[in-house]
Protein backbone atom coordinates (compact mmCIF):
# COMPACT_ATOMS: atom_id res chain seq x y z
CA UNK A 1 0.00 0.00 0.00
CA UNK A 2 2.75 2.45 1.01
CA UNK A 3 6.40 2.31 0.10
CA UNK A 4 8.91 4.86 1.29
CA UNK A 5 12.23 4.75 -0.51
CA UNK A 6 15.21 6.41 1.15
CA UNK A 7 13.26 9.46 2.22
CA UNK A 8 15.35 12.27 3.66
CA UNK A 9 14.44 15.81 4.58
CA UNK A 10 16.59 18.65 5.77
CA UNK A 11 15.06 21.95 6.89
CA UNK A 12 17.82 24.51 6.45
CA UNK A 13 20.58 22.74 8.39
CA UNK A 14 18.38 20.55 10.60
CA UNK A 15 17.98 16.95 9.53
CA UNK A 16 14.34 16.02 10.09
CA UNK A 17 14.43 12.64 8.40
CA UNK A 18 17.32 10.51 7.27
CA UNK A 19 17.14 7.74 4.71
CA UNK A 20 13.79 6.29 5.76
CA UNK A 21 12.66 3.21 3.90
CA UNK A 22 9.45 1.47 4.93
CA UNK A 23 6.71 -0.68 3.57
CA UNK A 24 3.17 -0.67 4.89
CA UNK A 25 0.85 -3.45 3.80
CA UNK A 26 -2.75 -3.18 2.76
CA UNK A 27 -5.26 -3.64 5.57
CA UNK A 28 -2.88 -3.24 8.48
CA UNK A 29 -2.79 -0.69 11.25
CA UNK A 30 0.73 0.61 11.24
CA UNK A 31 2.16 2.75 14.02
CA UNK A 32 4.78 5.44 13.65
CA UNK A 33 6.24 5.90 17.08
CA UNK A 34 8.66 8.51 18.28
CA UNK A 35 9.01 11.47 20.58
CA UNK A 36 8.26 15.00 19.45
CA UNK A 37 10.59 16.02 16.65
CA UNK A 38 11.45 12.43 15.77
CA UNK A 39 10.25 12.92 12.18
CA UNK A 40 6.77 11.34 12.31
CA UNK A 41 4.86 14.38 11.07
CA UNK A 42 7.51 15.08 8.45
CA UNK A 43 7.03 11.55 7.16
CA UNK A 44 3.26 12.00 6.97
CA UNK A 45 3.74 15.44 5.40
CA UNK A 46 5.85 13.87 2.64
CA UNK A 47 3.30 11.10 2.15
CA UNK A 48 0.68 13.78 1.57
CA UNK A 49 2.92 15.80 -0.72
CA UNK A 50 2.87 18.77 1.64
CA UNK A 51 6.59 18.55 2.27
CA UNK A 52 9.05 17.92 -0.51
CA UNK A 53 11.74 15.36 0.35
CA UNK A 54 15.35 16.43 -0.01
CA UNK A 55 15.89 12.98 -1.50
CA UNK A 56 13.94 9.76 -1.90
CA UNK A 57 10.40 9.07 -2.93
CA UNK A 58 7.10 7.97 -1.40
CA UNK A 59 4.66 5.68 -3.19
CA UNK A 60 1.00 5.00 -2.45
CA UNK A 61 -0.45 2.04 -4.31
CA UNK A 62 2.61 2.18 -6.53
CA UNK A 63 2.03 5.81 -7.54
CA UNK A 64 4.72 8.30 -6.65
CA UNK A 65 3.42 11.09 -4.41
CA UNK A 66 6.17 13.37 -5.67
CA UNK A 67 5.51 12.65 -9.36
CA UNK A 68 1.73 12.34 -9.37
CA UNK A 69 0.36 13.64 -6.10
CA UNK A 70 -3.27 13.87 -7.21
CA UNK A 71 -3.47 10.26 -8.35
CA UNK A 72 -1.53 9.00 -5.34
CA UNK A 73 -3.88 10.78 -2.90
CA UNK A 74 -7.01 9.80 -4.74
CA UNK A 75 -8.18 7.49 -1.96
CA UNK A 76 -6.38 8.87 1.05
CA UNK A 77 -7.84 10.54 4.12
CA UNK A 78 -5.84 12.29 6.80
CA UNK A 79 -6.21 14.03 10.10
CA UNK A 80 -3.74 16.05 12.10
CA UNK A 81 -2.91 16.51 15.73
CA UNK A 82 -4.80 19.79 15.86
CA UNK A 83 -7.37 19.68 13.10
CA UNK A 84 -8.02 23.13 11.71
CA UNK A 85 -11.37 24.32 10.43
CA UNK A 86 -13.06 27.56 9.53
CA UNK A 87 -14.41 28.18 12.99
CA UNK A 88 -17.00 30.71 11.88
CA UNK A 89 -18.68 28.12 9.66
CA UNK A 90 -20.73 25.12 10.76
CA UNK A 91 -19.29 21.63 10.87
CA UNK A 92 -21.47 20.76 7.90
CA UNK A 93 -20.20 23.71 5.83
CA UNK A 94 -16.64 22.77 6.67
CA UNK A 95 -17.30 19.22 5.52
CA UNK A 96 -18.86 20.43 2.29
CA UNK A 97 -16.00 22.80 1.58
CA UNK A 98 -13.26 20.30 2.33
CA UNK A 99 -14.82 17.45 0.38
CA UNK A 100 -15.37 19.70 -2.64
CA UNK A 101 -11.59 19.66 -3.11
CA UNK A 102 -11.88 15.93 -3.83
CA UNK A 103 -15.20 15.42 -5.56
CA UNK A 104 -18.80 16.55 -5.77
CA UNK A 105 -20.37 14.35 -3.10
CA UNK A 106 -24.06 13.84 -2.47
CA UNK A 107 -25.32 15.01 0.92
CA UNK A 108 -26.24 11.45 1.89
CA UNK A 109 -22.57 10.44 1.77
CA UNK A 110 -21.68 13.35 4.04
CA UNK A 111 -24.48 12.42 6.43
CA UNK A 112 -23.19 8.86 6.60
CA UNK A 113 -19.74 10.04 7.64
CA UNK A 114 -21.33 12.33 10.21
CA UNK A 115 -23.36 9.42 11.59
CA UNK A 116 -20.30 7.19 11.73
CA UNK A 117 -18.43 9.72 13.84
CA UNK A 118 -21.48 10.43 16.03
CA UNK A 119 -21.73 14.15 15.23
CA UNK A 120 -25.32 14.21 13.92
CA UNK A 121 -26.72 16.43 16.66
CA UNK A 122 -24.06 19.12 16.49
CA UNK A 123 -23.05 19.13 12.84
CA UNK A 124 -24.89 22.38 12.08
CA UNK A 125 -23.35 24.26 15.00
CA UNK A 126 -20.48 26.63 14.27
CA UNK A 127 -17.15 24.92 14.80
CA UNK A 128 -15.97 27.49 17.33
CA UNK A 129 -18.33 25.97 19.90
CA UNK A 130 -16.95 22.45 19.38
CA UNK A 131 -14.88 20.72 22.05
CA UNK A 132 -11.52 19.26 21.08
CA UNK A 133 -13.09 15.82 20.90
CA UNK A 134 -15.80 17.04 18.53
CA UNK A 135 -13.20 18.70 16.33
CA UNK A 136 -11.34 15.39 16.14
CA UNK A 137 -14.57 13.65 15.16
CA UNK A 138 -15.22 16.24 12.49
CA UNK A 139 -11.66 15.77 11.27
CA UNK A 140 -12.27 12.06 11.07
CA UNK A 141 -15.56 12.61 9.23
CA UNK A 142 -13.84 14.72 6.57
CA UNK A 143 -11.04 12.19 6.28
CA UNK A 144 -13.62 9.47 5.54
CA UNK A 145 -14.91 11.38 2.53
CA UNK A 146 -14.93 10.26 -0.18
CA UNK A 147 -14.37 6.67 1.00
CA UNK A 148 -10.60 6.36 1.29
CA UNK A 149 -8.81 3.03 1.51
CA UNK A 150 -5.89 4.55 3.40
CA UNK A 151 -6.12 6.86 6.36
CA UNK A 152 -3.22 8.76 7.90
CA UNK A 153 -3.69 9.82 11.50
CA UNK A 154 -1.23 12.20 13.07
CA UNK A 155 -1.56 12.04 16.87
CA UNK A 156 -5.33 11.50 16.74
CA UNK A 157 -5.70 11.13 20.51
CA UNK A 158 -3.67 14.21 21.38
CA UNK A 159 -5.54 16.48 23.77
CA UNK A 160 -8.49 14.11 24.17
CA UNK A 161 -9.84 13.07 27.55
CA UNK A 162 -9.75 9.33 28.42
CA UNK A 163 -13.28 8.84 27.14
CA UNK A 164 -12.38 10.60 23.90
CA UNK A 165 -9.25 8.49 23.50
CA UNK A 166 -11.32 5.33 23.99
CA UNK A 167 -13.92 6.48 21.44
CA UNK A 168 -11.27 7.42 18.91
CA UNK A 169 -9.58 4.06 19.36
CA UNK A 170 -12.87 2.26 18.78
CA UNK A 171 -13.48 4.27 15.61
CA UNK A 172 -10.03 3.45 14.26
CA UNK A 173 -10.54 -0.26 14.87
CA UNK A 174 -13.96 -0.10 13.21
CA UNK A 175 -12.49 1.61 10.17
CA UNK A 176 -9.91 -1.11 9.85
CA UNK A 177 -12.21 -4.08 10.53
CA UNK A 178 -15.48 -2.96 8.96
CA UNK A 179 -14.17 -0.98 6.02
CA UNK A 180 -10.85 -2.74 5.51
CA UNK A 181 -8.94 0.54 5.62
CA UNK A 182 -5.21 0.65 5.97
CA UNK A 183 -4.40 2.93 8.88
CA UNK A 184 -1.13 4.70 9.53
CA UNK A 185 -1.08 6.10 13.01
CA UNK A 186 1.59 8.46 14.23
CA UNK A 187 1.80 8.80 17.97
CA UNK A 188 4.02 9.21 20.94
CA UNK A 189 1.47 7.44 23.15
CA UNK A 190 2.89 3.96 23.54
CA UNK A 191 -0.27 2.42 24.96
CA UNK A 192 -2.26 3.66 21.99
CA UNK A 193 0.18 2.20 19.50
CA UNK A 194 0.43 -1.08 21.41
CA UNK A 195 -3.33 -1.55 21.54
CA UNK A 196 -4.03 -0.63 17.94
CA UNK A 197 -1.12 -1.43 15.72
CA UNK A 198 -0.15 -4.63 13.99
CA UNK A 199 3.31 -3.35 13.20
CA UNK A 200 5.30 -0.33 14.28
CA UNK A 201 8.22 1.75 13.20
CA UNK A 202 10.14 3.70 15.81
CA UNK A 203 11.78 6.92 14.73
CA UNK A 204 14.41 8.75 16.69
CA UNK A 205 16.02 11.99 15.55
CA UNK A 206 14.85 11.33 12.02
CA UNK A 207 16.22 7.80 11.84
CA UNK A 208 14.38 4.51 11.80
CA UNK A 209 15.50 2.48 14.77
CA UNK A 210 12.97 -0.34 14.71
CA UNK A 211 10.46 -1.77 12.30
CA UNK A 212 8.40 -4.85 12.94
CA UNK A 213 5.71 -6.37 15.09
CA UNK A 214 5.17 -4.91 18.51
CA UNK A 215 5.53 -8.42 19.91
CA UNK A 216 9.11 -8.54 18.58
CA UNK A 217 9.91 -5.60 20.79
CA UNK A 218 8.37 -7.24 23.80
CA UNK A 219 9.54 -10.75 22.97
CA UNK A 220 12.16 -11.03 25.72
CA UNK A 221 10.62 -12.72 28.77
CA UNK A 222 10.27 -10.25 31.56
CA UNK A 223 12.67 -10.81 34.47
CA UNK A 224 10.13 -9.33 36.92
CA UNK A 225 7.37 -11.38 38.56
CA UNK A 226 4.79 -10.90 41.23
CA UNK A 227 5.06 -13.56 43.88
CA UNK A 228 2.76 -14.42 46.77
CA UNK A 229 4.03 -16.87 49.39
CA UNK A 230 2.98 -17.88 52.92
CA UNK A 231 6.34 -17.20 54.57
CA UNK A 232 8.40 -14.32 53.26
CA UNK A 233 11.10 -14.77 55.89
CA UNK A 234 11.90 -18.29 54.69
CA UNK A 235 11.47 -17.34 51.05
CA UNK A 236 13.78 -14.32 51.43
CA UNK A 237 16.75 -16.48 52.36
CA UNK A 238 16.19 -18.86 49.46
CA UNK A 239 15.80 -16.01 46.96
CA UNK A 240 18.99 -14.37 48.20
CA UNK A 241 20.93 -17.56 47.50
CA UNK A 242 19.53 -17.59 43.97
CA UNK A 243 20.58 -13.90 43.49
CA UNK A 244 16.96 -12.85 42.97
CA UNK A 245 16.32 -9.25 43.97
CA UNK A 246 13.14 -7.95 45.61
CA UNK A 247 12.48 -4.28 44.79
CA UNK A 248 9.13 -4.47 46.62
CA UNK A 249 7.67 -7.06 48.99
CA UNK A 250 5.83 -9.02 46.33
CA UNK A 251 8.02 -8.28 43.32
CA UNK A 252 11.02 -10.35 42.43
CA UNK A 253 13.46 -9.74 39.59
CA UNK A 254 15.50 -12.62 38.25
CA UNK A 255 19.23 -12.33 37.74
CA UNK A 256 20.39 -12.32 34.09
CA UNK A 257 20.01 -15.82 32.71
CA UNK A 258 17.84 -16.85 35.66
CA UNK A 259 14.92 -19.22 35.19
CA UNK A 260 11.68 -18.85 37.11
CA UNK A 261 11.23 -22.65 37.17
CA UNK A 262 14.43 -22.97 39.23
CA UNK A 263 13.14 -20.36 41.66
CA UNK A 264 9.80 -22.15 42.09
CA UNK A 265 11.53 -25.50 42.57
CA UNK A 266 13.90 -24.08 45.23
CA UNK A 267 11.06 -22.41 47.11
CA UNK A 268 8.97 -25.59 47.14
CA UNK A 269 11.95 -27.68 48.24
CA UNK A 270 12.59 -25.13 51.00
CA UNK A 271 9.04 -25.66 52.30
CA UNK A 272 7.62 -22.35 51.09
CA UNK A 273 4.00 -22.51 49.91
CA UNK A 274 3.49 -20.48 46.75
CA UNK A 275 0.04 -18.90 46.54
CA UNK A 276 0.41 -16.96 43.29
CA UNK A 277 3.00 -16.18 40.65
CA UNK A 278 2.74 -14.08 37.51
CA UNK A 279 5.20 -12.45 35.18
CA UNK A 280 5.06 -8.67 35.23
CA UNK A 281 4.82 -7.06 31.79
CA UNK A 282 7.62 -4.82 30.72
CA UNK A 283 6.98 -1.16 31.12
CA UNK A 284 6.25 0.26 27.65
CA UNK A 285 8.51 3.22 28.20
CA UNK A 286 11.31 0.79 29.05
CA UNK A 287 10.87 -1.02 25.76
CA UNK A 288 10.83 2.21 23.79
CA UNK A 289 13.81 3.66 25.59
CA UNK A 290 15.67 0.38 25.20
CA UNK A 291 15.15 0.50 21.44
CA UNK A 292 16.35 4.09 21.33
CA UNK A 293 19.38 3.49 23.49
CA UNK A 294 20.27 0.39 21.48
CA UNK A 295 20.12 2.50 18.31
CA UNK A 296 22.14 5.31 19.87
CA UNK A 297 24.71 2.84 21.11
CA UNK A 298 24.98 1.15 17.76
CA UNK B 1 -22.33 22.19 -11.42
CA UNK B 2 -18.75 21.46 -12.42
CA UNK B 3 -16.27 20.81 -9.65
CA UNK B 4 -14.39 24.01 -10.41
CA UNK B 5 -17.47 26.18 -9.91
CA UNK B 6 -18.38 24.28 -6.75
CA UNK B 7 -14.90 24.97 -5.40
CA UNK B 8 -15.11 28.59 -6.51
CA UNK B 9 -18.47 29.00 -4.79
CA UNK B 10 -16.99 27.54 -1.61
CA UNK B 11 -14.00 29.88 -1.74
CA UNK B 12 -16.36 32.84 -2.03
CA UNK B 13 -18.53 31.41 0.75
CA UNK B 14 -15.45 31.33 3.01
CA UNK B 15 -14.66 34.95 2.18
CA UNK B 16 -18.18 36.33 2.43
CA UNK B 17 -19.24 34.35 5.51
CA UNK B 18 -16.61 36.09 7.61
CA UNK B 19 -17.85 38.64 10.09
CA UNK B 20 -15.05 40.87 8.90
CA UNK B 21 -16.72 41.19 5.51
CA UNK B 22 -19.89 42.66 6.96
CA UNK B 23 -18.02 44.87 9.40
CA UNK B 24 -15.78 46.04 6.58
CA UNK B 25 -18.65 46.80 4.26
CA UNK B 26 -20.42 48.65 7.10
CA UNK B 27 -17.22 50.64 7.70
CA UNK B 28 -17.25 51.74 4.07
CA UNK B 29 -20.79 53.04 4.40
CA UNK B 30 -19.81 54.85 7.61
CA UNK B 31 -16.82 56.51 5.90
CA UNK B 32 -19.01 57.51 2.97
CA UNK B 33 -21.53 59.17 5.28
CA UNK B 34 -18.73 60.94 7.12
CA UNK B 35 -17.29 62.22 3.84
CA UNK B 36 -20.73 63.31 2.74
CA UNK B 37 -21.16 65.37 5.87
CA UNK B 38 -17.65 66.85 5.56
CA UNK B 39 -18.19 67.81 1.91
CA UNK B 40 -21.34 69.63 2.92
CA UNK B 41 -19.66 71.77 5.55
CA UNK B 42 -19.76 75.49 4.59
CA UNK B 43 -16.03 75.81 3.80
CA UNK B 44 -15.61 72.89 1.38
CA UNK B 45 -18.95 73.73 -0.16
CA UNK B 46 -17.83 77.30 -0.78
CA UNK B 47 -14.65 75.97 -2.39
CA UNK B 48 -16.67 73.83 -4.78
CA UNK B 49 -19.00 76.73 -5.55
CA UNK B 50 -16.02 78.86 -6.50
CA UNK B 51 -14.50 76.14 -8.65
CA UNK B 52 -17.70 75.31 -10.52
CA UNK B 53 -18.73 78.92 -11.05
CA UNK B 54 -15.22 79.90 -12.20
CA UNK B 55 -15.72 77.46 -15.07
CA UNK B 56 -18.97 79.09 -15.99
CA UNK B 57 -21.39 76.47 -14.70
CA UNK B 58 -24.19 76.63 -12.16
CA UNK B 59 -23.31 75.40 -8.69
CA UNK B 60 -26.82 74.11 -7.97
CA UNK B 61 -26.80 72.02 -11.11
CA UNK B 62 -23.36 70.43 -10.69
CA UNK B 63 -23.03 70.08 -6.91
CA UNK B 64 -25.24 67.00 -7.15
CA UNK B 65 -25.60 63.44 -5.96
CA UNK B 66 -23.38 62.15 -8.77
CA UNK B 67 -20.63 64.70 -7.97
CA UNK B 68 -20.70 63.84 -4.28
CA UNK B 69 -20.84 60.14 -5.13
CA UNK B 70 -17.71 60.46 -7.26
CA UNK B 71 -15.84 62.38 -4.57
CA UNK B 72 -16.84 59.83 -1.94
CA UNK B 73 -15.83 56.99 -4.23
CA UNK B 74 -12.38 58.51 -4.85
CA UNK B 75 -11.61 59.10 -1.20
CA UNK B 76 -13.12 55.92 0.16
CA UNK B 77 -11.26 53.67 -2.24
CA UNK B 78 -7.99 55.51 -1.59
CA UNK B 79 -8.32 55.67 2.19
CA UNK B 80 -10.06 52.43 3.01
CA UNK B 81 -10.31 50.34 -0.16
CA UNK B 82 -6.57 49.80 -0.44
CA UNK B 83 -6.28 48.91 3.24
CA UNK B 84 -9.20 46.53 3.15
CA UNK B 85 -8.16 44.74 -0.04
CA UNK B 86 -4.59 44.42 1.21
CA UNK B 87 -6.02 42.86 4.36
CA UNK B 88 -8.26 40.41 2.51
CA UNK B 89 -5.67 39.43 -0.11
CA UNK B 90 -2.86 39.31 2.46
CA UNK B 91 -4.93 36.84 4.45
CA UNK B 92 -6.19 34.69 1.64
CA UNK B 93 -3.36 32.15 1.72
CA UNK B 94 -1.23 33.20 4.70
CA UNK B 95 -4.11 33.03 7.17
CA UNK B 96 -5.08 29.57 5.99
CA UNK B 97 -1.47 28.48 6.39
CA UNK B 98 -1.33 30.01 9.86
CA UNK B 99 -4.64 28.43 10.93
CA UNK B 100 -3.72 25.07 9.43
CA UNK B 101 -6.75 24.90 7.13
CA UNK B 102 -4.54 24.88 4.03
CA UNK B 103 -2.89 21.68 5.24
CA UNK B 104 -6.37 20.18 5.57
CA UNK B 105 -7.05 21.14 1.96
CA UNK B 106 -3.71 19.81 0.80
CA UNK B 107 -4.54 16.35 2.18
CA UNK B 108 -6.87 16.08 -0.75
CA UNK B 109 -6.13 15.12 -4.34
CA UNK B 110 -6.07 18.68 -5.62
CA UNK B 111 -3.08 20.47 -7.06
CA UNK B 112 -1.58 23.44 -5.27
CA UNK B 113 -1.84 25.36 -8.51
CA UNK B 114 -5.60 24.89 -8.55
CA UNK B 115 -5.98 25.83 -4.88
CA UNK B 116 -3.90 28.95 -5.48
CA UNK B 117 -5.82 29.86 -8.61
CA UNK B 118 -9.15 29.45 -6.80
CA UNK B 119 -7.99 31.73 -4.05
CA UNK B 120 -6.68 34.34 -6.47
CA UNK B 121 -9.89 34.24 -8.50
CA UNK B 122 -11.92 34.62 -5.29
CA UNK B 123 -9.80 37.68 -4.42
CA UNK B 124 -10.45 39.22 -7.83
CA UNK B 125 -14.22 38.65 -7.59
CA UNK B 126 -14.21 40.02 -4.07
CA UNK B 127 -12.41 43.15 -5.31
CA UNK B 128 -15.06 43.76 -7.96
CA UNK B 129 -17.87 43.09 -5.50
CA UNK B 130 -16.38 45.61 -3.08
CA UNK B 131 -15.86 48.19 -5.82
CA UNK B 132 -19.45 47.94 -6.98
CA UNK B 133 -20.67 48.08 -3.40
CA UNK B 134 -18.71 51.27 -2.66
CA UNK B 135 -19.64 52.80 -6.00
CA UNK B 136 -23.35 52.14 -5.73
CA UNK B 137 -23.68 53.08 -2.04
CA UNK B 138 -21.72 56.32 -2.62
CA UNK B 139 -23.99 57.22 -5.54
CA UNK B 140 -27.16 56.37 -3.63
CA UNK B 141 -26.00 58.30 -0.56
CA UNK B 142 -25.10 61.29 -2.74
CA UNK B 143 -28.43 61.23 -4.60
CA UNK B 144 -30.40 60.92 -1.38
CA UNK B 145 -28.54 63.84 0.14
CA UNK B 146 -28.14 66.19 -2.80
CA UNK B 147 -30.47 64.92 -5.50
CA UNK B 148 -30.21 64.62 -9.25
CA UNK B 149 -27.89 66.81 -11.33
CA UNK B 150 -24.80 67.09 -13.49
CA UNK B 151 -21.46 65.52 -12.72
CA UNK B 152 -18.45 67.62 -11.83
CA UNK B 153 -15.25 65.54 -11.98
CA UNK B 154 -11.99 66.84 -10.58
CA UNK B 155 -8.65 65.07 -10.01
CA UNK B 156 -5.69 67.50 -10.03
CA UNK B 157 -2.91 64.91 -10.34
CA UNK B 158 -4.62 63.42 -13.39
CA UNK B 159 -5.28 66.93 -14.71
CA UNK B 160 -8.95 66.12 -14.82
CA UNK B 161 -11.57 68.84 -14.68
CA UNK B 162 -14.80 68.05 -16.48
CA UNK B 163 -18.53 68.76 -16.31
CA UNK B 164 -21.13 66.34 -17.63
CA UNK B 165 -24.88 66.53 -17.93
CA UNK B 166 -26.87 64.35 -15.55
CA UNK B 167 -27.48 61.24 -17.70
CA UNK B 168 -24.13 61.14 -19.53
CA UNK B 169 -22.49 61.77 -16.15
CA UNK B 170 -24.36 58.87 -14.59
CA UNK B 171 -23.40 56.50 -17.42
CA UNK B 172 -19.77 57.54 -17.14
CA UNK B 173 -19.92 57.00 -13.40
CA UNK B 174 -21.31 53.47 -13.81
CA UNK B 175 -18.90 52.74 -16.66
CA UNK B 176 -15.95 53.80 -14.51
CA UNK B 177 -16.72 51.22 -11.80
CA UNK B 178 -15.43 48.11 -13.64
CA UNK B 179 -12.26 50.01 -14.50
CA UNK B 180 -11.84 51.08 -10.88
CA UNK B 181 -12.30 47.43 -9.90
CA UNK B 182 -9.68 46.41 -12.44
CA UNK B 183 -7.26 48.97 -11.01
CA UNK B 184 -7.86 47.77 -7.47
CA UNK B 185 -7.16 44.17 -8.50
CA UNK B 186 -3.50 45.23 -8.57
CA UNK B 187 -3.58 45.65 -4.80
CA UNK B 188 -5.29 42.29 -4.41
CA UNK B 189 -2.74 40.66 -6.71
CA UNK B 190 0.16 42.14 -4.78
CA UNK B 191 -1.45 41.04 -1.51
CA UNK B 192 -1.93 37.55 -2.94
CA UNK B 193 1.73 37.36 -3.94
CA UNK B 194 2.94 38.21 -0.43
CA UNK B 195 0.29 35.96 1.08
CA UNK B 196 1.84 33.00 -0.77
CA UNK B 197 5.25 33.70 0.75
CA UNK B 198 6.34 32.27 4.06
CA UNK B 199 5.20 35.15 6.23
CA UNK B 200 2.46 36.09 8.67
CA UNK B 201 -0.80 37.47 7.21
CA UNK B 202 -0.19 40.82 8.89
CA UNK B 203 3.25 41.07 7.26
CA UNK B 204 1.72 40.38 3.84
CA UNK B 205 -0.84 43.14 4.40
CA UNK B 206 1.72 45.66 5.65
CA UNK B 207 4.07 44.97 2.74
CA UNK B 208 1.26 45.38 0.22
CA UNK B 209 0.10 48.62 1.77
CA UNK B 210 3.65 49.97 2.06
CA UNK B 211 4.29 49.38 -1.63
CA UNK B 212 0.96 50.94 -2.56
CA UNK B 213 1.48 54.06 -0.47
CA UNK B 214 5.14 54.49 -1.46
CA UNK B 215 4.15 54.14 -5.10
CA UNK B 216 1.34 56.61 -4.60
CA UNK B 217 3.50 59.17 -2.76
CA UNK B 218 6.51 58.96 -5.08
CA UNK B 219 4.27 59.31 -8.10
CA UNK B 220 2.99 62.64 -6.83
CA UNK B 221 6.48 64.08 -6.22
CA UNK B 222 7.30 66.45 -9.12
CA UNK B 223 10.89 65.12 -9.29
CA UNK B 224 9.52 61.79 -10.55
CA UNK B 225 7.18 63.33 -13.10
CA UNK B 226 9.12 61.91 -16.05
CA UNK B 227 8.87 58.44 -14.52
CA UNK B 228 5.18 58.66 -13.68
CA UNK B 229 4.27 56.08 -16.30
CA UNK B 230 6.29 53.45 -14.43
CA UNK B 231 4.30 53.77 -11.23
CA UNK B 232 1.56 51.22 -10.59
CA UNK B 233 -0.79 53.81 -9.13
CA UNK B 234 -0.52 55.99 -12.28
CA UNK B 235 -2.21 53.20 -14.20
CA UNK B 236 -4.64 52.44 -11.39
CA UNK B 237 -6.29 55.79 -12.04
CA UNK B 238 -7.46 54.56 -15.46
CA UNK B 239 -11.07 54.77 -14.31
CA UNK B 240 -10.83 58.56 -13.99
CA UNK B 241 -10.08 58.85 -17.71
CA UNK B 242 -13.71 57.89 -18.37
CA UNK B 243 -14.69 61.34 -17.03
CA UNK B 244 -12.57 63.24 -19.56
CA UNK B 245 -14.62 65.00 -22.26
CA UNK B 246 -13.14 62.81 -24.98
CA UNK B 247 -12.52 59.40 -23.47
CA UNK B 248 -8.93 58.41 -24.38
CA UNK B 249 -9.64 54.77 -25.20
CA UNK B 250 -6.10 54.10 -26.39
CA UNK B 251 -4.76 55.35 -23.06
CA UNK B 252 -7.24 53.20 -21.16
CA UNK B 253 -6.24 50.19 -23.26
CA UNK B 254 -2.61 50.91 -22.45
CA UNK B 255 -3.40 51.07 -18.72
CA UNK B 256 -5.44 47.86 -18.88
CA UNK B 257 -2.56 46.10 -20.64
CA UNK B 258 -0.01 47.46 -18.19
CA UNK B 259 -2.05 46.51 -15.14
CA UNK B 260 -3.10 43.19 -16.66
CA UNK B 261 0.54 42.24 -17.20
CA UNK B 262 1.38 43.34 -13.66
CA UNK B 263 -1.49 41.38 -12.15
CA UNK B 264 -0.67 38.24 -14.10
CA UNK B 265 2.96 38.55 -13.02
CA UNK B 266 2.03 38.98 -9.36
CA UNK B 267 -0.36 36.04 -9.52
CA UNK B 268 2.11 33.77 -11.32
CA UNK B 269 4.94 34.58 -8.92
CA UNK B 270 2.58 33.90 -6.00
CA UNK B 271 1.49 30.58 -7.50
CA UNK B 272 5.10 29.58 -8.16
CA UNK B 273 5.98 30.29 -4.52
CA UNK B 274 2.95 28.32 -3.35
CA UNK B 275 3.95 25.43 -5.58
CA UNK B 276 7.47 25.04 -4.25
CA UNK B 277 7.14 25.66 -0.51
CA UNK B 278 6.74 23.11 2.26
CA UNK B 279 3.68 23.09 4.50
CA UNK B 280 4.37 21.81 7.96
CA UNK B 281 2.77 22.19 11.35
Amino acid sequence: MIRLEHLSKTFKKRVALEDLSLEIRQGEIFGLLGHNGAGKSTTLGMLLGQIYPTSGEAFIRGVSVQQNRQKALDKVGAIFEEPAFHDYLSGWDNLRILTSYSAHLPDEELREAVRFTGLEKRIHDPVWVYSHGMRQRLALAQALLPRPDLILLDEPAEGLDPEGIYEMRKLIVRLNRERGMTVVLSSHLLAEVEQLCDRVAILNQGRLIFEGRWSELTADPSPAHRLEVDDWKKAGGILQKLRVSRPTTETIVLAPGGDMADVVSALVKGGVRIRAIEPLRRNLEDIYLKAISAANGA
Amino acid sequence: MSLFFLQMRNELHKLFARKRTYLGFAAFVAVEILLLLLLNLPKPKAGFRKLIEQNGYGFDQYFSGATLGLLMLMWTTFLLGALYLALVAGDVVAKEVEDGTLRMILCRPISRLRVGFLKYAACVLYTFALTFFIGITALVAGLLYCGWGGLFAIAPLEQLLAMHEAWPGLWRYLGALPLLGFGLVSISSLGFLFSCCEMKPAAATILTLSIFFFDSIFRSIPYFESLRGWFMTSHMTLWLRVFEYHIPWWRIAEDVTWLGALNVTFALVGLAILQQRDFKA
